[in-house]
C-alpha cells in the first residue's frame, strides 16, 4: 500500500454489549497531516483511538497504521505511534526520569539515543524542573506533560493524542498547540479535543464524530460551509423609543423576527445593556440584513447593532452533534450511561458556559420547529426509545437534516 | 533487555518504592520468628530436634494467607483502575510480556522473602550458633517445595488480580482461594470418600508434606507447575478479554 497514508480506518464498528460505541467509521490520515478529532463526550473518539493503538479490537472492520494491520501486526503498529491516553495515566510511584527511562527501555532505545531524546523532550514539554520528582506529587498539568513526553521519547512518525490539552492552563495549552503545529510539519498527528479554538489553530482538517458516526470530515472551511447557515446579531433598545411610542417587549421583537421570511431560528442572547439582543440564523445564500432593518424601522424601534456573522466552528459543532446533547439532557438517557467519557463533561461546557442557557432555549425552539415539521411528538419519541435502545439512534436522527445523509436504515 | 524483564524489574522496584515491601518483609519475619520458636506443641524449643520442619509447615501457610494476597492484589487490579494498563499495553509489548513481567516482579519479592529464611538454618546450625547437626536433605527439598508453592500461589494471585479492578476484592478472593487450597487437606480429614480424595488432591498442604520430610515426588512437582501454568494462561486470557469486552 501507499506509504503516504499513515492511518487508515475502514468500516470500524465497536459494540460494548448493547451499546454501539462506533458505527462504521472510515477515514484516512495522510503523512504530515494534523487532524483534529472532535465530538461530544461519549461520541467514540477514545474508542477509535484505542482501536488504532491496538488496546481494544473493533467488532467489525479493520484499520492500518503506518501500513501495519491492527490485527496482524499490533507490535509494529505500537512501535510507530506515540500515544497519550486520556488524562495521562502514569505510574505515580516513579519519578519522571524513571518513567521516561522505563518507556524508552520497553521501546528498546539505546542509552545514547535516549539521552538525546530526553534532552529534546525536556525542552519541548518543559520538564526540567520536575525531572526527579515523583509523578504522584505533580499537578495534573505536569502529568499531562509527562504523558506527552513519553509519547515523544522514541520520535514516532505518528502521534495519537487523546485530549492533550485537557487540564492545562492557558499558557501551557498555547505551548502544546504551538508544539503540535511544529511537529505536524513532518509528523502525522491525530488529536482529540473539545476545545474548538485549538482545532482551528492547530489543525487543517477536522473529523467530527457524533454517537459513533462521522458527521463531518474535511478541511475546516468545508465543514463550516457544510451546515450552510449565517447568523445575525441584532440589538434593539428596550427603554427608549420615538416620542409617543412604547419601547418594545422582548417577545414582541422575537415574534416579529420569526415572521421574517428565511429565518431558521431566533434566540435571545444575554446582554448587559438595557436592550434586547437576538441571534437569528438563515440559510447561507440569503441576506436578511435589509429585511431586519426595514422591520425595525417600520416598528419605530431603535436599532443599536446589526451584524452578519459567518458560522463559527463552535456553532457547526453544536449543529452537527446536537442530538447527542439532547440525549445527555435526559431524553432517552438510558442505554448510553456506562460510557467512559462522561466524567469530564465539565471541560466541554466551560467554553460555552455563559451561553448555556441560551443554548437550551434554542434547542427547545428548534425541537418545537422540527417536531411540527416531522409531525412527531417528543414524548412518544422518548418512550419509544426507552422501549428499544437500538432504535433510538434512528429516531433521533430523523430530525437532524445533516445526519440524514449519514444514516443507514437497519 | 526484553520488555518482559523491563516490566518485571519495574514491578519489583515499585514494591520498594512504597512501604509495602518493607512492611511485608518485617512483619513476616517477626511472625515467622515467633511461630517458629514458640508455637505451642510444634515450636523449635519444644520439639528439641535439629529440624526445620516447623518452618516449612508454617511458612507456606503464612505466605498463602497473608503475604501473597497482599503482594499480588495490586498487580493488574491497580493498573486497570488507574488506567495505566492502557499506557503499558500500547507500548510495543505483547500481552504475554505484560503478564509474565508482572508475574516475575511479584515472584521476585515472594522469593526474596523465601530465600531470606535461609538465614534460619545458617545462623542456627552453621554460624554463630551450632545447635546440632542438621540433616541437609529435608532442608533442600523443603526449599524446593517452598519455591514450587510460591510459583503456584503467586500465579493464582495474579490471575485473581487480573479479573477485577478492585484491589480489596482481589485481596479477599486470593486470601480465600489460597486458604481453601491450603486447608482443604485438613477439611478432608472430616469428610468421607471421594470428596476427601478430591480435597486431598488439591490441597497445597498435603502436597508440601512430602517435601518437608525430604521426599521429592514428581506428582507434587507436576501439580504445582500445572497450577502455575493454568493460572498464568487464564490471566493472559483475562487480559486479552479487554479487546472484545
Amino acid at each position: 500500500m501507499s506509504t503516504d497514508v499513515m492511518i487508515e480506518a475502514s468500516g470500524l464498528s465497536k459494540r460494548f454489549g448493547r451499546v454501539r460505541a462506533l458505527d462504521k467509521i472510515s477515514f484516512k490520515v495522510k503523512k504530515g497531516e494534523v487532524v483534529g478529532f472532535l465530538g461530544p463526550n461519549g461520541a467514540g473518539k477514545s474508542t477509535t483511538m484505542r482501536i488504532l493503538t491496538c488496546f481494544i479490537s473493533p467488532t467489525v472492520g479493520s484499520a492500518k497504521v503506518h501500513g501495519y494491520d491492527v490485527f496482524d501486526d499490533p507490535l509494529d503498529v505500537r512501535k510507530s505511534i506515540g500515544y497519550l491516553p486520556q488524562r495521562a495515566p502514569l505510574y505515580t510511584d516513579m519519578s519522571v526520569e524513571e518513567y521516561l527511562r522505563f518507556t524508552a527501555q520497553v521501546r528498546h532505545l539505546d542509552e545514547n539515543r535516549y539521552k538525546k531524546q530526553l534532552g529534546k523532550v525536556i525542552e519541548i514539554c518543559g520538564l526540567a524542573q520536575v525531572l526527579n520528582k515523583d509523578i504522584g506529587t505533580l499537578s495534573h498539568g505536569y502529568r499531562q506533560r509527562v504523558g506527552l513526553g513519553q509519547a515523544l521519547i522514541h520520535d514516532p512518525p505518528i502521534l495519537i493524542l487523546d485530549e492533550p490539552t485537557a487540564d492545562l492552563d492557558p499558557n501551557e495549552k498555547a505551548e502544546v498547540i504551538r508544539y503540535i503545529k511544529e511537529i505536524g510539519k513532518d509528523h502525522t498527528v491525530l488529536l482529540s479535543t473539545h476545545n474548538l479554538a485549538e482545532v482551528e489553530e492547530a489543525c487543517a482538517r477536522a473529523i467530527i464524530v457524533s454517537k459513533g458516526r462521522i458527521v463531518a470530515d474535511g478541511p475546516l472551511d468545508e465543514i463550516r460551509a457544510k451546515t450552510g447557515s449565517v447568523r445575525y446579531v441584532v440589538t434593539i433598545d428596550e427603554q427608549h423609543a420615538e416620542a409617543g411610542q412604547k419601547p418594545p417587549t422582548a417577545t414582541a421583537v422575537q415574534e416579529a423576527f420569526q415572521r421574517i421570511e428565511g429565518t431558521k431560528s431566533v434566540r435571545e442572547l444575554p446582554t448587559d445593556e438595557n436592550a434586547h439582543k437576538f441571534e437569528l440564523s438563515s440559510a447561507e445564500d440569503a441576506d436578511l440584513r435589509a429585511q431586519i432593518f426595514r422591520l425595525v424601522v417600520s416598528n419605530n424601534w431603535t436599532l443599536l447593532e446589526l451584524e452578519r456573522k459567518a458560522q463559527s466552528l463552535d456553532a457547526v459543532f453544536r449543529d452537527l452533534t446536537r442530538s447527542d446533547e439532547r440525549l445527555d439532557r435526559g431524553e432517552a438517557w438510558q442505554g448510553r450511561g456506562a460510557d467512559e467519557d462522561e466524567a469530564d463533561e465539565d471541560e466541554a461546557d466551560e467554553d460555552e458556559a455563559d451561553e448555556d442557557e441560551a443554548d437550551e432555549d434554542e434547542a427547545d425552539e428548534d425541537e418545537a420547529d422540527r417536531d411540527s415539521e416531522a409531525g412527531d411528538d417528543d414524548k412518544s419519541k422518548s418512550q419509544k426509545s426507552k422501549a428499544d435502545d437500538d432504535d433510538d439512534d434512528d429516531d433521533d436522527d430523523d430530525d437532524d437534516d445533516d445526519r440524514k445523509a449519514n444514516k443507514e436504515k437497519r | 533487555m526484553s520488555p518482559m524483564l523491563t516490566i518485571a524489574r519495574r514491578e519489583f522496584r515499585s514494591y520498594f518504592d512504597s512501604p509495602l515491601a518493607y512492611v511485608v518483609i518485617c512483619l513476616s519475619f517477626l511472625g515467622l520468628g515467633l511461630i517458629f520458636f514458640l508455637w505451642p506443641g510444634r515450636g523449635f524449643w519444644q520439639q528439641d530436634r535439629a529440624t526445620l520442619q516447623t518452618l516449612f509447615y508454617f511458612a507456606p501457610a503464612g505466605l498463602s494467607i497473608l503475604v501473597i494476597p497482599v503482594i499480588t492484589m495490586r498487580l493488574m487490579a491497580e493498573e486497570r483502575r488507574s488506567g495505566t494498563l492502557e499506557m503499558l499495553i500500547t507500548l510495543p509489548v505483547k500481552d504475554s510480556d505484560v503478564i509474565m513481567g508482572k508475574y516475575l516482579g511479584a515472584l521476585g519479592l515472594v522469593l526474596t522473602l523465601v530465600f531470606a529464611t535461609i538465614l534460619y538454618p545458617l545462623f542456627m546450625f552453621k554460624f554463630p550458633w551450632v545447635l546440632g547437626t542438621l540433616d541437609d536433605g529435608p532442608v533442600l527439598s523443603g526449599y524446593l517445595g517452598l519455591i514450587l508453592f510460591s510459583l503456584a500461589a503467586t500465579a493464582v494471585g495474579l490471575l485473581i488480580s487480573s479479573l477485577t479492578d478492585s484491589q480489596s476484592i482481589a485481596f479477599f478472593l486470593t486470601f480465600f482461594v489460597l486458604g481453601v487450597f491450603w486447608f482443604s487437606g485438613i477439611m478432608a480429614d472430616y469428610l468421607p470418600g471421594t470428596v476427601a480424595n478430591v480435597l486431598n488432591f488439591m490441597s497445597f498442604e498435603s502436597r508440601m508434606e512430602g517435601f518437608m520430610r525430604g521426599l521429592i515426588d514428581t506428582r507434587d512437582v507436576v501439580f504445582f507447575l500445572s497450577v502455575t501454568c493454568v493460572a498464568l494462561v487464564i490471566a493472559f486470557r483475562a487480559l486479552e478479554r479487554r479487546k472484545w469486552a
